[in-house]
């Protein structure tokens, strides 16, 4: 077990949007937190980083390497982040300052996690960004200048630079067409196999959940109704509401065998 | 029939690149035609150039028979009632400041003087609105809202409501589904098939999402790098004669 989330509730002044969660994530597994928008999924991601916003609150509790991370002070928090617990948003764009270079964002995180030697983090920049499929001519690029699919790769790059032990990945694929979205998966698998970091996927489209995930949690309005491993939630969803997200994303009609029709 | 044909279509950008290359189809009365393609294929420049926003570059685009390159300003004014549009946001789709009724009843005045319509009947503005918004499945009470105070969803359904208000031979839409959340994409596929059905309209319904083009679609249509790659009817898309590409994007699905 590599993070625990025991009864973990955010809220807005009265409202709650994450309601009593537990989850827990098992090292190096592919864990996916289904929901629609507004079901709280976003929040309770942020929440394990600590990256609510100022008007939000969270209880109950985080555990990583045996402690509870929800009250860990910022400057210790600052350190965790990106070295243990790393993330990918769905607005590359955003995650990018538009005037800094692919490498100045890279070598920024690398000094702030204390690489001292300019020579190294060059060289672990160019490995990083080889890793992803982008070639050393992307370096010194500016975020403009890379397509949406080639944002993300970066931010992958970025994300897994310090190998953490769990990459949270927020809708990252949303934002792209299927056909870049289902590049980026897969690399994000195979690096996953490198590495052996966990992730931690937020998505609404189950066709991605049953590609990749081994264990699945459906989310709705705050809680999560049903949790399990993927052939169990696939195959016999409990939930109606799990099984009104399964039969909503279109999916192609099993392939019948090939008559030859010469 | 055939309602719209495209022949040799081209369009560019930049002087070293055709964003449209050398594309031919036709959309038959009556038949949804799937276009898939990943970002930046030409397809949204392909159905721009079909409505009219673009000037092409070269080839034409025939509609009801009749070249839309040599048509008077009464041909052209029929070609736009007889070709709505559902693009991707709908809330970029709707003016903030109308009411729902008044976009919905919006294209019906502009051409009111030339409609014989056969499936809605205008009685008054009140029962002309309420009749689209049951068709699209949406409560009467929203004609008096705003637009900001309905759902992504809603909105679409809003969009799909005033373009088929005026039974246009076709609708051509541009990602209808792709800014929606999950379940509403679902329930916007199934109207659309639904009214379909009932209307008779033909779609050109455009997509990266190659298992909602299935669902929705008799005939496909691939395209990479501005080029036509691939079109089948939908029953042949395992057939082995499939380009690459088709069946590279079929193993996402």
């Amino acid at each position: 077990m590599i993070l625990s989330i025991k009864d973990l509730t955010v809220s807005h002044g009265e409202k709650t949007i994450v309601d009593k969660v537990s989850l827990t994530i098992d090292k190096g597994e592919w864990f996916a937190l289904v929901g629609q928008s507004g079901s709280g999924k976003t929040m309770l991601s942020q929440a394990i980083g600590q990256l609510l916003g100022p008007n939000l609150s969270a209880s109950g509790s985080v555990n990583y390497q045996g402690a509870n991370i929800l009250v860990r002070p910022k400057t210790e928090m600052n350190e965790l982040r990106g070295k243990a617990i790393s993330y990918i948003f769905q607005d590359y764009h955003g995650s990018f300052t538009p005037f800094l270079t692919i490498q100045q964002h890279m070598d920024e995180y690398l000094q702030t996690h204390g690489v001292k030697e300019k020579q190294k983090r060059n060289s672990m920049i160019i490995e990083a960004l080889e890793s992803v499929g982008l070639d050393d001519s992307f370096v010194k690029r500016y975020p403009f200048q890379l397509s949406g699919g080639q944002l993300q790769r970066a931010s992958i790059a970025l994300a897994l630079l310090l190998e953490p032990d769990i990459l949270i990945a927020d809708e990252a694929t949303t934002a792209l067409d299927s056909v870049s979205a289902h590049r980026i998966l897969s690399l994000l698998q195979e690096l996953q196999q490198k590495t052996g970091c966990a992730i931690l996927f937020i998505t609404h489209d189950w066709r991605h959940v049953v590609r990749y995930a081994d264990k699945i949690a459906v989310m709705k309005d705050g809680k999560v109704i049903e949790t399990g491993t993927k052939q169990k939630l696939v195959h016999q969803p409990e939930h109606a509401y799990t099984k009104q997200l399964i039969q909503a994303a279109p999916t192609l009609p099993m392939r019948v065998r090939e008559v030859s029709k010469s | 029939m055939t309602v719209i044909e495209i022949n040799h279509l081209k369009k560019s950008y930049n002087p070293d690149k055709l964003a449209v290359n050398d594309v031919s189809l036709s959309i038959e009365e009556g038949e949804s035609l799937g276009l898939v393609g990943e970002s930046g294929c030409g397809k949204s420049t392909l159905a721009r150039c079909l409505l009219g926003v673009e000037r092409v570059d070269g080839g034409s685009i025939t509609f009801n028979e009749k070249p839309l390159a040599n048509a008077n300003r009464k041909d052209l004014r029929d070609y736009r009632r007889n070709v709505q549009t559902v693009f991707q946001n709908p809330t970029a789709s709707l003016n903030p400041k109308l009411k729902i009724k008044d976009s919905l009843l919006d294209p019906y005045l502009q051409f009111q003087n030339e409609l014989q319509l056969e499936h809605f009947h205008f009685t008054s503005k009140q029962a002309f609105v309420e009749q689209l918004l049951e068709i699209v499945e949406l409560p009467k009470e929203l004609g008096d809202r705003y637009p900001h105070e309905l759902s992504g969803g809603q909105k679409q359904r809003v969009t799909i409501a005033r373009a088929i208000s005026i039974e246009p031979k076709l609708i051509v839409l541009d990602e209808p589904t792709a800014s929606l959340d999950v379940l509403s994409q679902g329930a916007i596929l199934e109207l659309l098939a639904t009214l379909q059905k009932s209307l008779g309209m033909s779609y050109l319904f455009i997509s990266h999402d190659l298992a909602a083009v299935y669902q929705l679609c008799q005939r496909i249509a691939v395209m990479k790098d501005g080029e036509l790659l691939d079109m089948f009817q939908k029953e042949d898309i395992y057939n082995s004669r499939r380009h690459e590409y088709t069946k590279e994007l079929i193993g996402i699905f």
